[in-house]
């Protein structure tokens, strides 16, 4: 993986992004019922996190195999520019997001939401490289500095139970909802911040059971999370 | 609240009972749920365990199964952990994931409130439960229910190994061994395989009339390839086998091939005689005491068969008391003839009586006797006669396994040969002048019923009794009292009541559950002045004169038949190792679902008895 120009710069100013920074990442052998992870989905005006924009954080914690819909946040972000085409995709239209706060407001909520007891939450997401991404750009924005998550990607999860038994897989078939129809979950009309983050964490149960049950033991962190920081 | 959770609510606002919450309910009850996910084949609930949460199927299908038996199948929009949300005890049921399952879980506090707030919701999960129950409980009785034909397999029927020689033995000398062996058709057996079959019809028809010279090898003549059936097919599939290709013998083969047998016409005629009818029929035929004596030992054999073909209770209460009805009948017959030979007619008309569970039409296995003599006003008590006819009878009945009556309520006993008027007296003082204890040993004789003999004396007798009975305050409050005295244990989980010494050490007197609501039963009748004497037709009648309600009444008659249909299903297990059938259960051997039934079943007894109490003695 090539090493990002963000994570040269090791001191965040003092705020939230330097109360992430002071718990470390959880132990890669920690149990993963013990884990406290965060599906987090964010919308965008585009892919690219330089030039587009977030729009808004969908979040919902995990843990011990339940998703806890009592803790779902949803964000919304006020542009700087218009939301344009996106807003077909996303029912986020330009009258909602110019009632909500700035990023540089919402920001802040979404950073302490992944301070945990003692260690950095991990960050849940499906194509996780997107969330990822807009998170550290964002925070460079805001910062001028970044502070990498322990990430679970439910795509590569996916990736990896497929391999098993595919040698080639055909295009579409790691999408969300491809993923979700594999594991018997029931159809979401997607595309809204915390839709996506909820259908990602019941992706994410589905695929710890099935992993759980090939493994024929209880799982750790390792036998899920990427490999590295991102 | 935003529409950030709007999937879990629009998918609750589409199921029963959520559909009836007011919008701002609905938007509220997603936060305080959980999302599970179980994949097919994963245990989600163990029977017994603890939970604390309703669980609502959010997509895929569970099974819900009490001792293995599939009890409710629910899919999306179904629920099911209303033992802890409704009831507040551990799990009853296992469930299964049938499907990759998504649930949403919802904790008791949640439950709580919204049940609080909406008594609909706590009435449809309520419903639910009640349905799953009642549905386990048909389970029960599913499965072992049917006649002797569709319950036996023919691995049963198989009386002894097969007869077997190979196919280059000669007719003759196959033909002497089936002579020797005493059987009419032979297996052909090559390599251990089955490849034909040889019986005597073959023996006719292909070589006696066709001419076939006996040195020449059976398999010239046999049946190659014959029509086999598999040793777990039923009887039923058998007869139907045989009827359709008219075929009298037919091999039976295990799943690897071997051959377990021969099943012939014969063994399922000889199966369809395993009825009481035919018992019935059969002892009224018996020349003397001793043959009456030998096929009423057949009785309980024949009961345990009923128990295993899962005949209720209340049924098998009836055929069991036909069936030593008509022992005791033919006994009385054969007695009166050789009474009459040494000491002429009988001095008078009389009735011969039977009292207690056999006058209810309620015996099970392991009962004793209990009998009396009504005379014809005028007949001489004192005479010789009854007393030999007694002692016969008595005598007879022990030796077919009925045991004399430890209290010594019996024809025998001098006190218990009355003439109409006299019984009429003594009944009177136990309505009028109460002892308790006289009273407590007489309740037995209100449970009277006429076997043999001039019927209607006891039918006068009894018109006159109930009535009595039935003014008596004084009388029908000891019976209560002894009804409420009567304590079945509390249940198995805390503060059960077991016997705490001798062999019983640690088992269940399921018969003083049993008893309560026999006793229950009679105080109600006479109370409604009903001359009844089964229990179920007491409370039938208690319930249709007002006395007893009609939910208490069935309550009582379901109690019973559990209680009985258990001690039979115990009492037939005995036997069958051998033992003498008692009244003692051994918890551990209760099923889960029988324990919990039984239970509930010990506690609509104490209900009843503390309503007994509470009414105080007043006449119906």
């Amino acid at each position: 993986m090539p090493r990002l120009p963000w994570r040269r710069d090791p001191t965040p100013p003092p705020g939230p992004l330097a109360e992430l920074a002071d718990v470390p990442p959880p132990s890669r052998s920690t149990l993963l019922s013990e884990v406290e992870i965060l599906a987090l989905d964010v919308e965008t005006t585009g892919l690219r996190p330089r030039r587009d924009e977030l729009l808004s954080f969908g979040l919902v914690p995990v843990l011990a195999g339940e998703v806890l819909l009592g803790g779902t946040r949803h964000l919304a972000v006020r542009p700087r520019g218009d939301v344009g085409g996106s807003a077909v995709v996303h029912g986020l239209t330009d009258d909602v997001l110019t009632d909500a706060p700035p990023l540089a407001q919402v920001l802040p909520e979404v950073l302490r939401a992944f301070v945990g007891p003692g260690y950095r939450r991990v960050l849940l997401a499906h194509f996780a490289q997107v969330e990822t991404s807009f998170l550290a750009s964002s925070c460079l924005e805001v910062y001028g500095a970044s502070v990498p998550f322990q990430v679970v990607d439910t795509l590569e999860l996916e990736r990896r139970l497929m391999r098993a038994q595919h040698h080639e897989l055909p295009q579409g078939t790691l999408r969300l909802d491809a993923c979700r129809r594999r594991h018997g979950l029931p159809r979401y009309a997607a595309h809204r911040a915390t839709t996506d983050a909820v259908a990602c964490a019941e992706l994410f149960l589905a695929q710890c059971a099935e992993l759980e049950s090939r493994r024929g033991r209880p799982l750790v962190l390792d036998d899920v999370a990427e490999r590295g920081l991102a | 609240m935003d529409v950030e959770l709007a999937e879990v609510r629009d998918f609750l606002a589409g199921h029963a009972p959520f559909d009836v919450l007011p919008d701002a309910v609905l938007e509220d009850l997603p936060r305080r749920c959980t999302l599970r996910y179980a994949r097919r084949g994963t245990e989600i609930l163990r029977a017994g365990e603890r939970n604390d949460r309703l669980l609502v199927v959010r997509s895929g299908a569970v099974d819900i199964t009490d001792e293995g038996q599939v009890v409710d199948r629910v899919g999306a929009g179904g629920s099911f952990g209303m033992s802890a949300v409704v009831e507040h005890v551990p799990t009853r049921y296992a469930v299964t994931a049938r499907e990759d399952t998504l649930l949403i879980t919802l904790p008791q506090e949640a439950f709580d409130e919204l049940s609080a707030a909406h008594p609909e919701v706590t009435l449809h999960f309520a419903a639910t439960h009640h349905e799953r129950i009642k549905a386990a409980i048909a389970r029960l009785h599913e499965g072992r229910r049917g006649s002797a034909v569709l319950r036996t397999s023919v691995r049963d029927l198989v009386r002894r190994a097969p007869v077997t020689v190979g196919p280059d033995v000669s007719i003759g000398s196959a033909a002497k061994v089936m002579t020797d062996a005493g059987v009419s058709s032979l297996l052909v057996m090559e390599e251990g395989r089955l490849t034909g079959i040889m019986t005597d019809r073959d023996l006719r028809r292909r070589v006696l009339a066709a001419g076939t010279d006996p040195s020449r090898p059976v398999r010239d003549v046999m049946t190659s390839a014959p029509v086999t059936v598999g040793a777990d097919a039923l009887a039923l599939e058998v007869m139907l086998e045989m009827t359709g290709r008219n075929l009298h013998h037919l091999p039976v083969l295990e799943v690897d091939g071997s051959v377990l047998g021969l099943v012939t016409t014969t063994d399922l005629i000889r199966l369809e005689r395993s009825n009481p009818v035919y018992l019935v029929a059969d002892l009224a035929r018996q020349p003397d005491a001793a043959g009456v004596v030998g096929h009423a030992r057949e009785v309980p054999a024949l009961i345990s068969q009923l128990v295993a073909e899962d005949a209720t209770a209340g049924d098998i209460g009836r055929v069991t008391t036909a069936l030593l009805d008509a022992v005791g009948t033919r006994l009385l017959e054969l007695a009166q003839a050789e009474v009459e030979q040494d000491l002429g007619p009988a001095p008078g008309g009389f009735a011969w009586v039977v009292l207690g569970s056999a006058a209810r039409e309620e015996l099970g296995l392991g009962g004793d006797q209990d009998h009396a003599l009504v005379l014809a006003d005028g007949a001489d008590p004192a005479h010789p006669w009854w007393a030999r006819l007694a002692d016969r009878v008595t005598e007879g009945l022990e030796a077919a396994g009925l045991p004399r009556c430890e209290g010594e309520v019996m024809a025998t006993n001098p006190r218990w040969r009355m003439t109409v008027g006299r019984w009429r007296a003594t009944f009177a003082r136990w309505s009028h002048e109460p002892e308790p204890d006289a009273v407590l040993r007489a309740a037995i004789f209100y449970d009277m019923r006429a076997l043999y003999g001039d019927a209607s004396l006891v039918e006068d007798l009894r018109a006159d009794v109930v009535p009595l009975a039935a003014r008596s305050d004084l009388l029908l409050s000891y019976l209560a009292a002894q009804a409420a005295r009567m304590r079945p244990p509390l249940g198995f989980f805390r503060g059960f009541v077991l016997e705490d010494s001798g062999a019983h050490r640690d088992t269940l007197d399921v018969k003083r559950g049993i008893t309560a609501v026999v006793q229950v039963a009679r105080v109600h009748a006479l109370r409604a002045g009903s001359p009844a004497l089964g229990t179920t037709a007491r409370l039938a009648a208690a319930r249709a004169a007002g006395v007893v309600p009609a939910e208490t009444a069935r309550d009582l008659s379901d109690a019973l038949e559990l209680m009985s249909y258990l001690r039979l299903h115990h009492q037939a297990e005995q036997l069958r190792r051998g033992e003498r059938p008692d009244n003692h259960l051994a918890p551990e051997r209760l099923g889960g679902l029988e324990r919990r039934h039984l239970r509930d079943a010990f506690a609509i007894v104490r209900a009843a008895q503390q309503g007994l109490l509470l009414r105080g003695p007043r006449v119906g």
